[in-house]
């Protein structure tokens, strides 16, 4: 049973036990609370007061000490080699990843903080709902490879750490080799008397292009890639099997964070390949930074996690992570039996589904 | 006098005989309660390795999401399995009379590691539901390693998987474990099992050895060393060669 569950029920039992039935005396007591409260200017001024008189909770730090968990949140939905699938091993269902890695760095670093054991409790939910769930306060933090300068309303209002992950950035994959020879030839750097084609809107122009909903490449897409067609999918997987499998679905390019596709290409999908400038340079759409996403009231959670990243960089531990994960050969059901996190099956989807993808009709 | 005392002395020594005859009978009974228990939970954990293994096309298929394997599927087939294996049939094991061949002991482990081994397949329902992943790692030997675990958490006997090479250090053998196993891999494969008094007698030991079957080779088979898709080196090995064993380790009252 969640928070908000208990706190249902306990409302109910309260209407449940008497309401209407309030004697003079706790009346007369109400009635001062409620002048007390309204003579004091904005509910701000209240809190502060209850503060003062009882302090309660002081911070998300201290909450998060006192519970002994931490809520993290990821993406159900694989972002290899950051977020792997879930998998079973000997001790019981694991995930894993960088992003998981850098998670028991935070949650090291918390117990130390906290002079006591922080167990992780990981959420694994759909991408797109985990902003939902940390302004819900069901959350203290995400990460999933989330770019933190993707300008868009829907990730406004969250505040970000510094960055864990240099090297990110968007571009594209496809499976067809005379897509990749014109996405080649299209781009021209700029040269002396010609601007170029550089932008990627001129670059994908009329091709059919697969992105994953509520991701940064969609947003990306949607604000920049007029002259394609877009189709949109639950997941990268789907976007893959729809490629694959589907002739009708048309998808010419798929697009997505450079170190994750990358990976794709490399080990898992070989019949893909990055799209590459004329020079054979790798494609970038954009550049990315990947950062941990905490609500923006958590000023000291913030300073917290934005020291661990800062100190895991400066010992080099940030690079070994990155070379660990994206540079050496390795199988990831092994790591996840050595090194995995286990999640909480109750906050797990169901019966994960890579879904299916659409056309976007809001086009 | 002399007689009386020759007398009472008899009845002393005819007591203690007796006594000491009881007692031996009843440690031999309990010995052969306790071995029959152990051999069946050993063909128990043995025939939930053989439903997931008949079941590994359908875990592992990438294209289906909800795959149906729940734990009352899983159930049914493992109580199937066992009866062709023992013709024991755990559905109606609680009206079956104890016997020799149904100890009360397995009696109330049997359905205990059932119980355990339904825990561990419901656990694993968000790994094996879903849907664009194939692979999921949810194998023979990684249902065994949970279920015993589960088991022996609720129970006073041991139930383990070990192996001379374990990927797991959890599944480490033992001093006695590895000299059993040291002494199967050098015999031809049996139905045979190994089962000794250890602690001066006051536990029971019994392995059931597992012998590698052609659907293991995918991952520890040829060419040796080369990483399987779990990322471990495989072994080189060959059917019919000894994988490991189910160990069962009971402790006995007297």
């Amino acid at each position: 049973m969640g928070h908000d569950d208990r706190d249902s029920v306990l409302t109910v039992n309260r209407r449940d036990s008497g309401a209407g039935k309030v004697s003079a005396a706790p009346r007369w007591a109400l009635l001062c609370v409620a002048l007390a409260g309204l003579s004091l200017q904005g509910c701000g001024l209240v809190y502060d007061a209850l503060q003062y008189v009882a302090p309660v909770a002081t911070d998300e730090l201290d909450a998060i000490c006192r519970r002994q968990r931490v809520q993290i949140g990821m993406a159900v939905e694989p972002f290899r080699p950051f977020v792997f699938p879930a998998i079973w091993t000997d001790e019981g269902s694991r995930v894993t990843g960088l992003d998981v890695e850098l998670v028991r760095h935070i949650v090291e670093a918390l117990s130390q903080q906290c002079g006591r054991p922080v167990t992780p409790v990981l959420r694994l939910v759909r991408f797109r709902d985990l902003f939902l769930h940390l302004s819900e306060g069901k959350l203290d933090l995400f990460v999933s490879a989330v770019p933190s300068n993707v300008p868009v309303r829907a990730w406004s209002g969250f505040a970000y750490s510094i960055p864990y992950f240099q090297h990110g950035g968007l571009s594209g994959i496809t499976r067809r080799p005379d897509v990749a020879e014109r996405i080649r030839q299209r781009f021209q750097p700029p040269s002396e008397g010609s601007p170029g084609v550089t932008a990627g809107e001129q670059v994908l122009a009329g091709l059919t292009v697969a992105v994953q909903d509520g991701t940064a490449s969609q947003h990306y897409a949607a604000a920049n890639l007029k002259d394609s067609r877009m189709v949109l999918c639950d997941s990268l997987p789907a976007a893959f099997e729809s490629a694959e499998t589907s002739a009708d679905s048309g998808i010419d390019v798929i697009l997505g964070a450079r170190p994750v596709l990358e990976y794709m290409v490399t080990r898992v999908k070989k019949d893909w390949q990055l799209l590459a400038r004329a020079d054979g340079k790798p494609f970038f759409l954009t550049r990315a930074q990947y950062a941990v996403v905490m609500s923006e009231e958590s000023y000291r959670l913030r300073w917290f996690v934005n020291t661990v990243i800062f100190r895991l960089d400066e010992s080099g531990q940030l690079e070994r992570m990155r070379a660990r994960w994206l540079d050496e050969p390795y199988a990831f059901p092994r790591r996840a039996a050595v090194e995995g996190l286990p999640f909480d099956v109750e906050k797990m989807v169901s019966h994960y589904s890579q879904g299916a993808c659409r056309a976007d009709r809001a086009r | 006098m002399r007689t009386g005392i020759l007398m009472v002395t008899l009845m002393v020594w005819g007591l203690l005989a007796w006594g000491v005859t009881d007692v031996r009978e009843a440690r031999a009974v309990e010995r052969a309660e306790a071995e029959e228990t152990a051999r069946l939970l050993a063909k128990l954990i043995r025939a939930g390795r053989l439903v997931i293994d008949q079941n590994q096309a359908v875990i592992d298929d990438p294209h289906k999401g909800d795959k149906g394997f729940t734990p009352d599927v899983f159930e049914q087939q493992l109580i199937e399995e066992f009866r062709k294996e023992t013709t024991i049939d755990l559905r109606t094991l609680a009206a079956t009379p104890s016997s020799i061949l149904i100890p009360p002991l397995a009696k109330e482990l049997l359905p205990a590691f059932v119980l355990a081994s339904k825990e561990v397949v419901r656990d694993a329902q968000v790994v094996i539901n879903q849907r664009g992943i194939g692979y999921k790692n949810f194998i023979p030997a990684t249902y065994g390693s949970q279920a015993a675990r589960r088991f022996t958490s609720q129970s006073h006997v041991r139930l383990k998987q070990t192996t001379l090479q374990p990927r797991n250090p959890k599944n480490e053998p033992d001093e006695y474990e590895a000299s059993v196993l040291k002494w199967l891999s050098g015999r031809p494969n049996a139905e045979a099992y190994v089962s000794e008094l250890t602690d001066r007698g006051r536990t029971l030991r019994v392995v059931m050895p597992i012998y590698y079957v052609k659907d293991c080779l995918k991952c520890h088979g040829e060419p040796r060393g080369d990483l399987d898709i779990s990322g471990y080196p495989k072994e080189g090995a060959r059917e019919g060669d000894l994988a490991g064993a189910i160990t069962v380790t009971v402790p006995l009252a007297r």
